[in-house]
């Protein structure tokens, strides 16, 4: 049985504008671990910031994702596949260790790897994808930070274990860590949805 | 109750049966299916039907039809069209795409006759709508926080228990200041984003247990549990750290009353920090 705070909780999320369901994850211990909105919005970030606004009051570990459910039509038109979308990247500066929080369709995987935000945050964002259960045949090569004095994009270089197709990606995001994992998925992009390994 | 093994875009795809009945709500028993009828009377019986409720008819529904995957799709005035899928799982965004199309039941398989489904669908309708009731009863709609009569019976039982154990608790009214000439200035619209802003720091400022709530345009009043007056000073500080981290530049007066050593009567304590909150802004009242 739901509490009545958990019921508060979700009544709050489905009273933002355009948010048409909430979908609740729990770690087995019985807290929440990821809450994901499916949303018809105007504005997707207004309501992103809305609804991590509200998680945060109730539960501030939470990761909040939310999904355009226009955006999946689209795709769905397009023949693309549903998106995997970052829920958090995170930086120990203690002991330098990366975590990585992706999430697809309600599903979420972690990854974790140290080598600081640039290296660590491309292997994690690979670890955090395996965790989701996709098999991805690609390792890390390179990742470089370019420099050009306006603005500072990531590149990453994965080398296909299976030949020499090399696969690239480039974003540029707040800061490195976010722009290593967002480069790393920017790779992958159309490779993803052609996995049939997908648990 | 899904089945260990299932794939889950298939049980999406799949999700094809629409039962929707035209019309609001039927209240009456004949309405519905027995067991749904038995199961709302002793979810009431229990506690006032709410979102909660939608979830446990769902896995009821399916345990009792043997099924893989149920959605429900309503339409409620206030939120517009809403999913709930069972088990409280989200509904993915293809999902939601294509259950757009109507509000009803979506079984998988489907194998429930009609008049059930539509049972189900009108119970679950009720429940969002008793929720929604509920909650707007008790909370003030621009900041969410607890509104003036949920205050009052918040403070009369803290109160009580105050006078019968002796559980000591402070009253804390917090006034803002000058937030009439921010009206004037900026506009109301201005004037309510702050308002919405404070009510949020207030939420984060409080911990498990105490009450925020909004009593007046732009007075709020918190119950700090277990908590002498001046461990209102905690409460205080917090509240100005979240009120900088929003960039929210409006400024506080608050005035305190401790149960029971100042009192166990909910109106004088009202009394007594309603007369320290004007003293602190330098006014004297009669």
């Amino acid at each position: 049985m739901m509490s009545r705070t958990e019921e508060d909780f979700e009544l709050e999320l489905r009273s933002l504008p355009g948010v048409l369901n909430v979908g609740i994850t729990k770690h087995s211990n019985g807290d929440v671990n990821v809450v994901t909105l499916v949303a018809n919005s105007k504005d997707p970030l207004a309501t992103r910031s809305a609804a991590n606004q509200i998680a945060s009051l109730y539960y501030p570990e939470a990761a909040v994702v939310v999904e355009d459910a226009n955006r999946a039509l689209i795709d769905s038109q397009r023949g693309d596949g549903p998106r995997v979308a970052l829920i958090r990247a995170d930086y120990d500066t203690t002991d330098g260790f990366c975590e990585v929080q992706l999430s697809i369709e309600g599903r979420t995987g972690i990854g974790r790897a140290g080598s600081g935000p640039l290296i660590g945050g491309a292997e994690a964002t690979l670890a955090a994808l395996r965790d989701l259960g996709y098999d991805v045949p690609y390792s890390l090569m390179t990742v470089t930070n370019v420099t050009n004095g306006r603005d500072w994009p990531v590149i990453v270089t994965l080398r296909s274990l299976a030949n020499d197709a090399d696969r690239f990606g480039i974003a540029r995001s707040e800061d490195d860590l976010v722009s290593a994992v967002k480069a790393t998925l920017d790779s992958l992009n159309r490779f993803l949805s052609t996995l049939e390994g997908r648990v | 109750m899904r089945k260990e093994g299932d794939d889950d875009s298939e049980a999406t795809a799949t999700l094809t049966s629409i039962h929707a009945r035209e019309g609001g709500p039927d209240f009456s028993s004949e309405g519905y299916e027995p067991w749904l009828f038995q199961t709302m009377l002793n979810e009431l019986s229990e506690r006032e039907l709410g979102v909660g409720f939608i979830y446990s008819i769902l896995e009821l529904f399916a345990t009792r039809h043997g099924l893989n995957d149920v959605a429900v799709v309503l339409v409620n005035e206030a939120f517009g069209t809403q999913m709930f899928r069972l088990g409280g799982e989200p509904v993915t965004a293809d999902m939601a795409a294509h259950l757009n199309a109507s509000p009803g039941v979506y079984c998988e398989p489907d194998t429930v006759p009609s008049p059930e489904c539509d049972a189900v669908r009108t119970a679950c309708q009720l429940a969002l709508s008793l929720h929604l009731a509920r909650f707007s009863a008790a909370h003030d709609p621009l900041t969410n926080i607890s509104n003036r009569r949920s205050f009052d019976e918040a403070l009369e039982v803290a109160a009580a228990r105050s006078a019968r154990y002796g559980w000591a608790f402070t009253l804390v009214l917090v006034d803002l200041n000058n937030f009439k000439a921010v009206n004037d200035k900026s506009g109301h619209e201005f004037g309510n984003h702050l308002l919405r802003q404070f009510g949020y720091a207030l939420r984060q400022a409080v911990r498990q247990g105490d009450t925020a709530a909004r009593i007046g345009g732009d007075e709020f009043a918190v119950i700090l549990s277990n908590a002498e007056g001046h461990e209102s000073s905690g409460f205080t500080e917090r509240l100005k750290g979240h009120l900088v981290a929003l960039g929210n530049p409006v400024e506080f007066t608050i005035g305190t009353a401790s149960s029971p050593r100042d009192s166990t009567d909910p109106s004088e304590l009202l009394r007594m920090a309603d007369s320290r909150l004007y003293e602190k802004k330098g006014i004297r009242i009669s």
